[in-house]
């Protein structure tokens, strides 16, 4: 995404969330568009890798130890990010908490972390951030999510809720923030992988049923990412689109 | 549902496709519940047996040999019915190739098979409804049931027109509803995943079906009255307020579809 078109010269993001891939994969995509980046999660070793990436394509990048699921602590994330950048342009929601278990078996402690690392995060998140953007009288929101946002999987019950629910998160705040400039929009990831996946028979059972036969790559993700945060995209809100080799196209 | 209480009685219904499937299916239902049926199809036998054993239920019914495709028969359809039946109350718009084109490359496809498919699977029901609709609104009530298919919501590999065209009867269906919201007539569409036609009881899958009832999570096929049971629902005047709709009956195969059935990982949070 190099042309001045979806450039995000100038501009300052906020990557929000514990993830196994988006504080690196959002972070650098946006920094290779020109933005600076705040990186935001408890895994402290994702945020140093995630910082690397975006100094290495000439960025400023700030971390900021934090734990979404608590509200306290996502309010000094955003005044420290807005102390250090002078605004956020750009929030993305990127937790992604992985589970899967029988729906029988799921505790009760595995679907409140489930729910509040994935879906009450983008709650706090959002509202925190805002503020900032309402005062800013512009923003742009864009949630990370899976395709299990809308579709069921065997024993991904508390998983999908999760999805769904910063799904609708979406639409929500999309009706009510436009009139303060804020876009909200969200992209539904397919499987991912950072390695070719051969071998076990459940990924080449599902691999087989993949359109294009594979595992998509987590910096596949960046370029809508990139597109959704540009400044092409103000009349662009509340949608939810796919980076899924098809997955959720095919019948 | 299927009570046998009259849940259609005084109705007049149009089926098209009518003499074989889901549409015979929904014609002797219909029938059961108090229903005249006007079955409406290019095949003659078949549609005056379903006619003949909607008679034997001791309704009214008509066998009117039509082409769904062509518009002036499928005008005189609906002006026979009315000088013959007296009035039309539904409409069932189940004609339709169920993936009948050949496979063969995109480059290939002629424009003729490419018109037919858009044809008799999109402007049949295109016509049917333009020819009932102004009785409808004249007369206050009137409820279409379109068909669709699962094909019209995803993509299926190589399948152009009929994918396509039912893409065309959902939209058309949302369309009509909205148009004739307020002359009291509902427009609802039924999308159908896999239905085995032949067989009106489940039947276990044979190893010829079994590769792709394994992609169905109730992992068999629908029967007729699988689908039927719907047609009926959305045909009385339970549906009244429903307008618009779209009703997958598909063994819950679009609820899922990012998976193969068997694909059920047990994944441990990760800790940090």
């Amino acid at each position: 995404m190099g042309s001045n078109e979806f450039s995000l010269s100038g501009k300052t993001a906020l990557v929000a969330g514990d993830s196994k891939y988006w504080s690196k994969y959002a972070g650098a995509a946006l920094a290779e568009a020109g933005a600076d980046v705040a990186i935001a999660a408890r895994n402290t070793k994702r945020l140093e890798e995630a910082a690397e990436e975006v100094r290495h394509q000439g960025q400023k990048a700030i971390t900021i130890p934090t734990d979404t699921t608590d509200a306290s602590q996502v309010q000094k994330m955003v005044e420290q990010v807005v102390a250090e950048f002078g605004r956020i342009d750009i929030l993305v929601n990127a937790s992604d908490l992985l589970f899967a278990r029988p729906f029988l078996e799921v505790s009760e402690g595995e679907w409140r972390r489930v729910l509040d690392t994935n879906l009450t995060s983008a709650f706090h998140c959002c509202q925190a951030v805002g503020k900032q953007m309402i005062e800013q009288k512009k923003g742009r929101i864009i949630n990370l999510l899976s395709g299990l946002a809308e579709r069921g999987v065997e024993n991904f019950s508390a998983y999908c809720v999760s999805m769904g629910g910063v799904l609708q998160l979406t639409r929500a705040l999309d009706i009510e923030w436009a009139k303060h400039g804020i876009t909200v929009n969200a992209i539904g990831t397919g499987w991912m992988s950072e390695v070719e996946k051969t071998g076990a028979p459940q990924e080449e059972l599902l691999m087989k049923y993949m359109p294009l036969k594979r595992y998509g790559h987590p910096r596949e993700m960046g370029p809508l990412l990139v597109y959704l945060a540009s400044d092409t995209t103000d009349f662009f809100s509340g949608q939810f689109l796919y980076v899924d080799g098809a997955v959720m196209s095919h019948l | 549902m299927a009570t046998g209480n009259g849940t259609l009685a005084g109705k007049v219904v149009i089926i098209t496709g009518g003499g074989t499937g889901l549409g015979k299916a929904m014609a002797l239902l219909m029938a059961k519940e108090g229903a005249d049926i006007v079955v409406a199809a290019r095949r003659v036998n078949a549609i005056e047996q379903t006619a003949r054993e909607v008679k034997d239920m001791g309704r009214r019914a008509l066998a009117i040999p039509t082409d769904v495709t062509d518009s002036q028969q499928v005008n005189s359809m609906v002006e026979r019915t009315i000088a013959e039946i007296g009035g039309i109350d539904i409409l069932v718009n189940n004609a339709g190739i169920v993936r009948g084109q050949v496979p063969k490359p995109l480059w290939e496809l002629s424009d003729e098979e490419w018109h037919l498919g858009i044809n008799t699977n999109l402007s049949g029901a295109f016509y049917c409804c333009r020819a009932v609709m102004k009785h409808f609104v004249d007369q206050g009530h009137g409820k279409i049931i379109n068909i669709a298919s699962g094909n019209g919501m995803r993509g299926s590999r190589g399948d152009y027109m009929y994918g396509t065209a039912k893409a065309g009867v959902i939209n058309l269906s949302r369309v009509l509803a909205i148009t004739f919201a307020q002359n009291n007539i509902q427009v609802n569409c039924i999308a159908p995943g896999f239905v085995d036609v032949r067989h009106m009881q489940p039947e276990p899958p044979t190893s010829e079906v079994t590769r792709t009832a394994k992609f169905i999570p109730v992992g068999r096929f629908g029967v007729p009255n699988d689908i039927g049971h719907l047609g009926l629902f959305l045909a009385s005047e339970a549906s009244d307020y429903i307008t618009g709709g779209l009703f997958p009956n598909d063994g819950g195969g679009l609820a899922g579809g990012v998976t193969p059935t068997g694909y059920a990982p047990v994944i441990e949070m990760e800790e940090d």
